[in-house]
């Protein structure tokens, strides 16, 4: 009985403990994720949704130094670059307050004064040091770009030597990879690092959220909501349909489809058109791609004027070159191939592409005038251009097979396994021509997945990368848009205009040209 | 009785028997080219020029309608073919063998059957690159081993009966044995699951066709004409809702022929 008695008062023991460790665990996690949430979440908080931040655009996490993790970093309001791009895209001062160019490969720069991280240090010149150090140990585009042989950090000044002439820095430091974080605080394992923006990013779960609180000591303005709460919603529909419950006040992404359901009172629009463009790379492997009248006649059997008014609903404008017309460089600078399928079809009979046998599709020497072309769908508009160009080419005796596929950037590094590469890309990040041809035409092109090459292209792009002039660089990118162009290597078809939307309560979300700066301390909403 | 249940079989036989006719004849009824885009009457509202409506190409919707019935619905039958001839033809040996064979396939259809359906014909259809003949091997793929499990357990049943002892004593070899005396026995059951089976399959390939797996542009075809017109559900539901309304009607007309049809053997 007495034996009982202590088996009884021990388990009793043993469950007041338990509860008691039970609780304080609870209760300590609990203050610990309230902490987190509560910040985000109190007071006047602003919840976005976006179709693009996410792993499959290399947006895992807001580390600038991965991957596409600056996009996010610096869209977010988390952090900001040395430069930034005007409303007309060109660089001007940020986290800069001048800089000089001492001579043709050392730049000194001046930092603004009174800046700290939401770490609480600094910023200085040897905190910029650190982060440039490690952003061109750990991101090999910004390696390329950049070109550093050495940084000197003395106080508020930073001097930046190249190893050769890199005439577009002060743009290669408004890239986004080029927010300025506090290293020494280092990268969470989520992801999150500590920059100057008007928000600090407090807990990041990729795909699916980031929360943002406001930055309380931020140096341009006070910040006029508390939380923030970045939703990935990665089906444009399901973004639609969050966006008309309330269940976020904001959305980029939306598919154009859906914007009748937003055209009201209860919602506003931000646009402006971008450098992003739609574009098909020939692949010049290939051997039907290989044949210059094939390229030329897709150039000119492609409906551009048909996708852009009805399959875009005139969000966007037909494309010449690679950029838009908000440069000098871009728009109507270049002559481009028009819509002309009767040209097309005398095209490929004059290079003895023939509908021998009668079934709609031209052959040569016994191959048929088969087009694989490769797309994705993640940016919802690729595979209506494919399908709107299917309906052209296969008019004037092409047959289009459409492979569009998330496994696209695979495939295309078998130049066996398609013709034509469509997919949409921001053409000049940093405001300057010499990015798109570093990455898609040149020889040593990482994207030059259809080994284009032309000597004069080489020839120019040597002289671009030496030339400070700005009017002469707008000259050299005409000249080497023309060269492309006149080869039919790229046929591009179309500048998307972007679009978020906002309930119309919130004010100060506004699309830039440039697609960067979307979170800012002049975000607000009433009520 | 009997007569109300053959006339309800007979009743449903004839919407089938329609639905096939309209998939063969639909390059016939078709008012248009279901392939031919338009820009200038995109996303018309149905009109009569346009019973339909037209989709965001221009293309108009009744013709793609047609013309998507006929993939959808004889890719759904093929499906349910091949599983069905594959699947009892390895029941029927199972059944009727025994021992190491029924033993190695039973395991193999366990194994298909392990995984969930659609998931596993999603992995296959990827791995074929997508196209409606790979959704319809990963289909059948799929659902070989229900109609094995089935027609195993019913040739278990069968080769007990006195008729096959006769017909093994009156010196029919195997093959005689199963093709005239087993099938015949347990094809009823087989049937009727396979006409329950084509509303099943349909809505299947619909699902890897909206998906992407399913058939490629410019195909109509039912599933991937939604999965194209899903962001205009709210604002032009045509685009979504007639080739909903195909899917639905078809696999209705199946589901109630697969019962009539069990309805009247029963």
């Amino acid at each position: 009985m007495k034996r009982k008695k202590t088996k009884n008062r021990g388990s009793g023991l043993a469950f007041l403990l338990a509860v008691v460790l039970a609780a304080t665990a609870i209760s300590g996690c609990g203050r610990e994720t309230q902490t987190e949430t509560d910040l985000s979440e109190s007071g006047k908080t602003f919840v976005f949704g976006d179709t693009t931040f996410n792993a499959e655009n290399g947006e895992a996490d807001i580390n600038p130094h991965n991957g596409n993790g600056g996009w996010a970093c610096i869209r977010y309001g988390v952090g900001e670059t040395l430069f930034r791009f005007s409303d007309s895209m060109e660089t001007e001062p940020w986290l800069a307050e001048s800089w000089e160019n001492l001579d043709e490969l050392t730049w000194q720069i001046t930092l603004r004064e009174g800046i700290s991280f939401t770490s609480g240090r600094a910023l200085d010149a040897e905190a910029v040091k650190e982060c440039l150090e490690d952003l061109v140990e750990n991101h090999v585009r910004a390696a390329g770009d950049l070109q550093i042989a050495e940084i000197m950090a003395e106080g508020r000044t930073l001097t930046i030597r190249t190893e050769t002439p890199v005439p577009a820095l002060t743009g290669f430091l408004a890239d986004p990879y080029a927010c300025i974080f506090d290293v020494e605080a280092g990268v969470s394992e989520e992801g999150i690092v500590q920059g100057t923006g008007p928000y600090r990013a407090v807990s990041l779960t990729t795909d699916q959220e980031l929360r943002l609180v406001k930055n309380e000591n931020y140096w341009n303005g006070e910040p006029k909501l508390d939380g923030i709460t970045i939703r990935t919603i990665s089906d444009g529909d399901t973004l639609t349909m969050a966006l008309q419950s309330g269940e976020i006040d904001g959305a980029y992404g939306v598919p154009y489809a859906s914007y009748p359901l937003f055209e009201n009172e209860n919602y506003t629009f931000s646009g402006c058109a971008t450098s992003r463009v739609f574009f098909g790379a020939m692949n010049f492997k290939s051997g039907i791609t290989s044949d210059p009248a094939v390229r030329q006649a897709i150039a000119m059997g492609i409906d551009k004027e048909g996708f852009v008014e009805t399959l875009l609903g005139g969000n966007g404008y037909v494309a010449a070159g690679a950029f838009p017309d908000s440069f000098s460089f871009g728009g109507g600078a270049v002559r481009a191939a028009s819509y002309d399928p009767e040209g097309a079809r005398e095209v490929l009979e004059e290079a003895g592409w023939r509908d021998t046998d009668g079934d709609g599709v031209r052959e040569k020497d016994g191959t048929p005038l088969v087009l694989r072309w490769l797309t994705y769908p993640s940016r919802q508009e690729l595979p209506l251009l494919a399908e709107a160009a299917q309906a052209t080419l296969e008019d004037i005796g092409f047959q289009m097979e459409i492979n569009s596929t998330a496994d696209h950037n695979r495939i295309r590094a078998d130049e066996t396994a398609w013709d034509i590469y469509v997919s949409a890309m921001v053409t000049a990040p940093t405001g300057d021509p010499e990015y798109f041809f570093k990455y898609h035409c040149l020889d040593s092109s990482s994207s030059n997945d259809g080994q284009y090459h032309s000597d004069r292209l080489e020839e120019l792009a040597g002289e671009l990368a030496q030339t400070f002039d700005t009017d002469r660089r707008a000259e050299l990118a005409v000249e080497m848009q023309q060269v492309i162009l006149d080869d039919n290597a790229y046929v591009f078809c179309s500048h998307l205009r972007m679009n978020m939307i906002t309930k119309s309560t919130v004010t100060g979300l506004t699309a830039h040209p440039c697609d960067y700066y979307e979170i800012t301390a002049e975000l607000d909403m009433e009520g | 009785m009997r007569t109300q249940k053959k006339r309800k079989l007979l009743c449903f036989a004839g919407l089938a028997l329609l639905l096939l006719a309209v998939a063969l004849l639909a390059e016939q009824l078709s008012p248009y080219d279901p392939n031919q885009q338009n820009y200038e009457m995109a996303l018309q509202a149905p009109s009569m020029a346009h019973p339909f409506g037209t989709d965001r190409y221009g293309r108009d919707m009744l013709s793609r309608v047609l013309a998507g019935a006929r993939i959808s619905i004889f890719s759904a039958l093929a499906v349910v073919l091949a599983s069905s001839v594959l699947g009892t033809g390895v029941g029927i040996l199972c059944g009727y063998a025994g021992k190491v064979l029924d033993t190695v396939l039973m395991r193999i259809a366990d194994v298909c059957l392990a995984f969930p359906g659609l998931v596993f014909a999603l992995a296959i259809a990827a791995l074929l690159n997508g196209g409606t003949i790979s959704a319809v091997i990963a289909l059948t793929a799929v659902s070989w081993p229900k109609y094995a499990r089935l027609s195993r357990g019913q040739t278990l049943a069968v080769r007990q009966e006195d008729y096959i002892a006769a017909a093994r004593l009156s010196g029919d070899s195997t093959l005689q044995i199963l093709v005239r005396h087993v099938l015949p026995g347990i094809g009823s059951q087989i049937l009727v699951t396979a006409m329950l089976d084509v509303g099943t399959m349909m809505m299947e390939l619909a699902a890897l066709s909206f998906l992407g797996l399913g058939a490629r542009p410019p195909a109509a075809e039912w599933g991937s004409m939604m999965s194209g017109g899903r962001s205009m559900l709210q604002t032009r539901p045509w685009v979504v809702l007639t080739p909903g309304i195909g899917i639905f009607v078809t696999v209705a007309v199946f589901n109630l022929l697969g019962d009539a049809l069990r309805d009247y053997l029963e």
